[in-house]
């Protein structure tokens, strides 16, 4: 039971760890995306969704 | 039309792409890796159905968006699935690799359910921006649970030389990807065009350190943990 605990804690953490990270990284950028796969050019991007 | 530079860095992950599958198949190793081999696979797919879409629809359309973002979507928690992979592997040896696949599921219904909540106020196009902001999110999850894994490599003196240069090529792929972003946001691009390749660049690196880890290195390879050495004050 505290192992399952421990992979919800561990979930919940890295969570909140990543959109802690995007919104340092993505607050004063000018463009709305960061990944990218594969090898194909980069398209005009999307409007930011506020 | 993609210029000459471009179809070059194709061609080239293109052909990466292909030599890590067949390197995987001819050493074995297509099932040991097999989401890493299914990510390569779907990348490869997507850039044909990417390359077509940009040829006939030319780089700044909205049908080459959409495809571009929808594939990316896809490929990314195909990326996400290839981590966890490699992390249960990394705990199989500490009987965790249950609990680390319980983490995982949790991991993407919670950054599917914030992604959605994030657009839930948008109607229109509310697909196309849930896609985006699903695989902008999951890319951040990747990235720390990369670098967690790599802590973990460290931490428990991993040995298996395969697992540990792919883990270390994930590292260094987000990274770079974070790097590229922050010169793309500093508008290098307009100064200098070498800046607008680089993502589509990093795209070549993860199939190629793939396909050299799997050609240099067998399963049974080990790498000699660091030691530590006290040094008397």
């Amino acid at each position: 039971m505290s192992r399952k605990l421990g992979a919800l804690a561990l979930a919940l953490g890295i969570l909140v760890g990543a959109m802690e990270l995007k919104t340092l990284l993505t607050t004063h950028s000018n463009t709305v995306v960061i990944m990218a796969n594969g090898v194909s050019p980069l398209p005009k991007l999307p409007p930011p969704s506020n | 039309m993609p210029s000459g530079i471009a179809l070059a860095i194709w061609i080239v992950g293109m052909g990466a792409g292909v030599c890590f599958v067949t390197c995987s198949l001819i050493r074995g190793s297509f099932l040991r890796y097999f989401f890493l081999n299914l990510y390569v696979m779907l990348a490869l797919f997507a850039d044909l159905i990417r390359q077509a879409v940009l040829r006939f629809y030319g780089l700044d359309s909205p049908q080459y968006m959409y495809a571009y973002f929808y594939t990316d979507c896809l490929l990314t928690i195909t990326l996400f699935v290839g981590v966890i992979s490699l992390a249960s592997r990394v705990f199989a040896e500490l009987h965790l690799s249950r609990y680390v696949r319980l983490a995982a599921v949790l991991l993407l219904l919670g950054t599917a359910g914030f992604s959605y909540a994030v657009v839930a106020q948008s109607t229109d196009r509310l697909g196309t921006r849930f896609a985006v902001e699903l695989s902008q999110n999951l890319y951040f999850v990747g990235l720390v649970l990369t670098y967690l894994l790599w802590g973990a490599v460290l931490k428990l003196q991993e040995t298996r030389t395969r697992l540990v240069q792919m883990v270390l090529s994930l590292g260094l792929y987000f990274s770079a990807y974070a790097g590229s972003y922050a010169l793309l946001n500093l508008n290098l691009a307009v100064k200098f065009e070498i800046v607008q390749y680089l993502p589509p660049l990093i795209g070549c690196f993860l199939p190629i350190s793939w396909a050299v880890t799997i050609m240099r290195h067998t399963e049974e390879a080990r790498l000699t943990p660091a030691r530590l050495v006290a040094v008397p004050r």
